[in-house]
This record gives structure tokens, C-alpha cells and sequence, in this order.
């Protein structure tokens, strides 16, 4: 999800924070398909831009054709994986005021994550 | 009067936490929490344990990160397993999905009942129970319409086209008090408007002298004699996942399971219960949606997040139609793509309505322990299913073309990104393979279902685990087929009534 003229991009969201969130609180489940999501997503550019290198060292061009084939590919199982990395970025990006307020939506309020403990 | 949130493991042994009750309800969702309070009206002492944590309207999340952080069961990572993956929602935290979900009521319908009997042996008489018990939540709770002021336009632009193609549609009836449209149901209602479990039964039940035992995950059911006595497990902390102390909840009169659809087989099967058809029988109503692209901004995230259904098709061919707004956050990972294309499409939110089908499908799953102990549900759909539920994607882009969009964006694998009008015929040929699709189950049924016979059914028509005294089921997962609507009224009446024969033959 990179930036746009309009949008700001998933890493102009604070991603590496997020992330760090998402480990400490997410299930055991959610995180190991993320993690292999995104290996999945970092060695597949030989599939769909037919480069021999992982997706992170491509120049930005190639990475944003590699991001949009790797979501048509025929195989289901890749599909799925990196549907993941894309569902994360995804709630990550979305909460961001900054993107919010540039779809005229309103700044979401913090999530307390607070609980009844009597 | 008392609640008994997470306790801390003791370093020094210290004993369980140890509980007595007449009646121990697990779990406190729609059925659970109806259940409880039923028993309480009657005079009963009642414990409600509850896996997840209490939270009220203060401490709910905004974000859909905070929902399923706080609010999903496994943070959503529960999935139905089989030729695809489609995720299981499911709330988990007191009161269940009754605080994620829209709240919507819906009669049971007569066919519903005359297919139990037909199939199961059960269901005689069974009607006419449920839906008196239905006029009287209808009141409790308040079950109206969605009011003008709080519909938005996705709704109403869904009921003019319904209206414009002949098709029956409504504005549907939630259990809401003064709802003012701020479409933020599935992150629970922050302005306390929905009349989930949390914020009306269970706070009854507690004046009533019942016990609530939150961020508790029951892990057996205890028998002594061919009777449940008892249920035990270990607090577990709702934010770091740390174990706390062990607790024993002891019934002097029964237990009920509430624990959901997934989870109920479960926890019977890991209480030793040998019954053949426990984790059996599963359904769903697999939902997908079709996003109409207008021109002008419909901003669905304005109004009700479901205020509009039809049940035109509900018994041929078998699928229902309703609203249902998605946040921005959730819609990002939903739009095919990616990259700078993912970003241009998303530039274009305001002007996007979403609509889905629900449908009723009669493919038949089975719930197993999957890694860590964690339910997995092993469910297909078969050709005639997904011929149903292509045909109801089909229709809903009908009504968008009908309510004007100029595009509709299928979501499925090997079909374009967009359609217009004139290319509609793409996706009445879409391929009926479930992997091309990105399908959620919503609402689940099955797995304890009632029957006459031992050999096809977990309880009989009472809630009653088969062979097994001062035991019952009170949830979803003794229905044995699919409703073709939602659940929540249906699953409430019929806990309501097996409590009731319970208090009776006590």
C-alpha cells in the first residue's frame, strides 16, 4: 500500500510500531500466518515479475507490479497468505487520522483495551 | 451481586477459586446470557462463566484492530477449513456476539420448525413456545425498526432499489434503544444504544444474585454419577494471554452450554462425552459481499451498519439480502489488488455501498480440535450451494445497477475488478469454485444438535445432553439446520424455553 498524491501509504502509518503491537497481541494463530504471509510475499517476485530477488530489494516500480500480481495468482494457497499481510496493512492504514481525514472520515478514538476487573 | 474477573495464579498454591451455584451456565452470548437470566427470574442461584472478558460500552474499541483484538474470538483466526478458508466470527468476551453483531430480530419461520420434526423427531409444539417467548424479548428488549434518522443512505439506497426490481425489503428490526446511526455496530455500540447481553441480561442477572465469572475458559465439564456437578478451568488474562489461577464453578442442580457453536462440541468432547454426533452437523449462512460504486457519496460508514433485508429468497433458491457497512480498515484488505491500483480504489470509499447475500446453504460440516486446541471446522460447500450463492451476488449487483451505481466490484477470483451493467453476465458465469471467493460465516449452527435419536443428535428437545443427567445445550449449537435468517431471536427463545422446562421440572 504505498502512498499516493491523495493517501498517505501503510508506511507513513507508523507499520513498524504496529507490528510490534500486533505480536505482542495477537493470537498465536493470526501471527504465524502473517509471518508466513510475508515470507510468501518477500520470495515470490520470480512468479510474477520473473526477478530472482525478494520483493524488498526490488525497485519500487517492480514491487508494485510484484504487489498487484501476487494477488491474481492462480495458486490459492499464496493468495491466501498474503491476503493476510494485506488484511494487517489494511487495519493499519485505515485507523490513521491523517488517511481518515483525507476520506472525510472522523479520527477513530483510541481503543482503551480496558476491561471490568471487579 | 458479585463479578469474578481474572485471578492471578498464586505462587504459593494457594487453592482454586471455588464457586457453588444451583445452575452454571458456560458461556454468555445471546443463549448463555438468556439462559442465566431466565433461571434467575425463577429463583434459581445461577454462575455465568464466561471465557472472555467483561467490557462495557467505555472500554470498547474503535478501531477494527481494537475489535478483534478485544472483541474476536482467537483475533479472528478462526476459519472454516475445506476447499477454501473462510473466517468464523465470533465475539468473545461477556455477551458474546450479541455485542458485535447488528442486533437484528427475526421471527423463526413455521418451516424452520415443521423440518425438525420432520428430520430430527423434535420441534412439536415447539413453534408456538418460541414465539411467544419472541413477543415477550421483542418488548424487552425493544426490537424496532431501524429509525429514518439513523439509516444512511447505503440502507436506503438498498430499499429503493428492492423497490425498483420487485423485490420484497424491509428496513430491519434490532434490538436498539434510541439508535442514532453512528455505524459503529461491529465494533459495539459505543453510545450503548444496541441492547447486547452485557448491557441488559447480565447486569439483571448479577441484581439478582447471580454469579458472573468473566475471563474464565471452562476446560471440562465434571460428572459425578452419570451427573454434571461441576466445571473447571484456568483464568486467563485477556491482555497478555497469562494464565491465572484455576477455578471450579460446582452446580448443585446443572449446567448449561453456552459456549458457541464451535466451541460447545469442544468442551463436551474434551469432557470425555462419547455422543457420535457431537461436532457433527454443522451449517452456516456463508455471506459475501457486492460493493456498488456510485457516483455520487453514499458514505456507508454514516447510518445503521445493517438497517435494510430481504427475505424474498429466503426458501427458493435460498439465500438472504441484506445492508452491511464496512469500516475503511476492514474494506482495505477486502478490495482485490494491490499496490498504487489498491490505493487508487481506495481513494474512492465515500462513494461505496455494500451489500451481501447470506446464503442458506445445506452443505453439512463437522468442528474438531484443531492445533493448540483450538476449534477448527472442517466445511465445503457443495455445487448446488455455490450455484445458490452466486446467484445471490448475482442479484445483489442487480439492485445496485437498479439504485444507479456505475460499477460493482464482485471480489472474485477470476472475474474483473469492476463490472458495469453490460458486463453482468461475467458474474452470472463467475466460477463456482469457493476458492475464487472471499466468504465469511457468520451465523452458525450445529455441532450439539437436538434429536429423538442418540445416534444423529447431541440433546433432545429439553436442551438435554442425551445419557447424561443435569446436563443441557443453550445455544446455537443445537439447531440442527439453517434458519435462512439471522439467529440471535431464535437462539434467545429457545434458551429462554429449555430454562424454563428446566425450572419447571425442578
Amino acid at each position: 500500500m504505498p502512498a499516493s498524491e491523495q493517501l498517505p501509504g501503510v508506511a507513513d502509518t507508523g507499520v513498524t510500531e504496529f507490528l510490534r503491537q500486533m505480536k505482542r497481541e495477537s493470537g498465536r494463530t493470526y501471527w504465524l500466518g502473517l509471518v508466513l504471509g510475508a515470507w510468501v510475499y518477500a520470495l515470490t517476485p520470480i512468479m510474477t515479475v520473473f526477478v530472482p530477488l525478494p520483493a524488498f530489494v526490488l525497485p519500487a516500480s517492480l514491487r508494485d507490479r510484484h504487489a498487484q500480481r501476487i494477488m491474481q495468482t492462480r495458486v490459492y494457497l499464496i493468495r491466501q497468505a498474503v491476503f493476510l499481510v494485506r488484511l494487517s496493512a489494511g487495519l493499519c492504514w485505515g485507523r490513521d487520522p491523517r488517511v481518515r481525514e483525507r476520506l472525510g472520515l472522523g479520527a477513530y478514538a483510541a481503543d482503551p483495551g480496558t476491561y471490568r476487573t471487579t | 451481586m458479585t463479578h469474578v474477573a481474572f485471578q492471578p495464579r498464586a505462587s504459593d498454591k494457594a487453592p482454586k477459586v471455588e464457586l457453588e451455584a444451583d445452575y452454571v451456565v458456560v458461556g454468555s452470548g445471546a443463549g448463555g446470557a438468556t439462559a442465566a437470566v431466565t433461571l434467575a427470574r425463577g429463583g434459581a442461584k445461577v454462575a455465568l462463566v464466561e471465557a472472555g472478558p467483561w467490557r462495557d460500552p467505555e472500554d470498547y474499541p474503535s478501531s477494527m484492530y481494537g475489535t478483534m483484538r478485544d472483541m474476536f474470538d482467537d483475533f479472528g483466526a478462526t476459519v472454516a477449513q475445506g476447499r477454501a478458508f473462510w473466517p468464523v466470527v465470533q465475539g468473545a468476551l461477556v455477551g458474546g456476539s450479541t455485542v458485535i453483531n447488528s442486533a437484528i430480530a427475526v421471527r423463526t419461520p413455521a418451516d424452520v420448525f415443521e423440518r425438525w420434526q420432520r428430520e430430527q423427531g423434535v420441534g412439536g409444539g415447539l413453534g408456538e413456545a418460541v414465539w411467544r417467548i419472541q413477543d415477550e424479548l421483542t418488548r424487552e428488549l425493544n426490537a424496532v425498526e431501524v429509525p429514518a434518522h439513523a439509516r444512511g443512505k447505503h440502507n436506503d439506497f438498498a430499499m429503493v432499489a428492492s423497490q425498483k426490481l420487485g423485490i420484497e425489503g424491509h428496513y430491519m428490526h434490532r434490538y436498539v434503544r434510541g439508535c442514532d446511526g453512528h455505524g459503529q455496530c461491529l465494533q459495539g455500540c459505543k453510545r450503548n444504544k444496541k441492547q447486547s447481553m452485557n448491557v441488559t441480561f447480565i447486569p439483571e442477572l448479577r441484581e439478582r444474585g447471580g454469579t458472573v465469572v468473566s475471563c474464565a475458559p471452562v476446560e471440562r465439564v465434571l460428572f459425578e454419577q452419570g451427573r454434571a456437578v461441576a466445571v473447571t478451568g484456568t483464568f486467563r488474562e485477556p491482555v497478555t494471554y497469562a494464565r491465572g489461577a484455576d477455578f471450579v464453578v460446582r452446580a448443585r442442580r446443572g449446567v448449561l452450554i453456552a459456549a458457541s457453536v464451535t466451541h460447545s462440541p469442544l468442551l463436551l468432547k474434551r469432557s470425555g462425552l462419547k455422543l457420535p454426533a457431537l461436532g457433527e452437523h454443522f451449517r452456516a449462512h456463508p455471506g459475501a459481499p457486492i460493493i456498488g460504486v456510485y457516483d455520487e457519496p453514499v458514505d456507508m460508514n454514516q447510518g445503521a451498519t445493517q438497517g435494510w433485508a430481504s427475505l424474498h429468497y429466503r426458501e427458493k433458491p435460498g439465500f438472504k439480502l441484506e445492508t452491511l457497512s464496512l469500516p475503511l480498515d476492514m474494506l482495505a484488505g477486502r478490495l482485490a489488488g494491490g499496490g498504487t491500483l489498491l490505493m487508487q480504489r481506495l481513494s474512492e470509499y465515500r462513494h461505496f455501498a455494500c451489500w451481501v447475500q447470506a446464503c442458506r446453504a445445506e452443505s453439512v460440516g463437522r468442528v474438531v480440535a484443531g492445533p493448540f486446541g483450538k476449534p477448527v471446522v472442517k466445511y465445503t460447500l457443495d455445487r448446488a450451494d455455490m450455484e445458490r450463492f452466486r446467484e445471490g451476488l448475482v442479484l445483489v449487483a442487480r439492485m445496485h445497477f437498479a439504485q444507479g451505481a456505475r460499477a460493482v466490484l464482485p471480489g472474485i477470483f477470476g472475474v474483473p475488478y469492476s463490472l458495469t451493467r453490460d458486463e453482468l453476465p461475467l458474474l452470472e458465469r463467475a466460477p463456482l469454485d469457493p476458492r475464487a471467493y472471499v466468504a465469511v460465516l457468520s451465523h452458525l449452527f450445529g455441532g450439539c444438535v437436538m434429536g429423538k435419536d442418540p445416534a444423529r443428535s447431541v440433546c433432545d428437545e429439553r436442551g438435554q445432553v442425551h445419557g447424561v443427567r443435569g446436563l443441557y445445550i443453550a445455544d446455537a449449537s443445537a439447531i440442527p439446520s439453517n434458519l435462512g435468517v439471522n439467529p440471535q431471536h431464535t437462539i434467545m427463545a429457545l434458551a429462554r424455553h429449555w430454562s424454563q422446562q428446566i425450572l419447571s421440572a425442578a
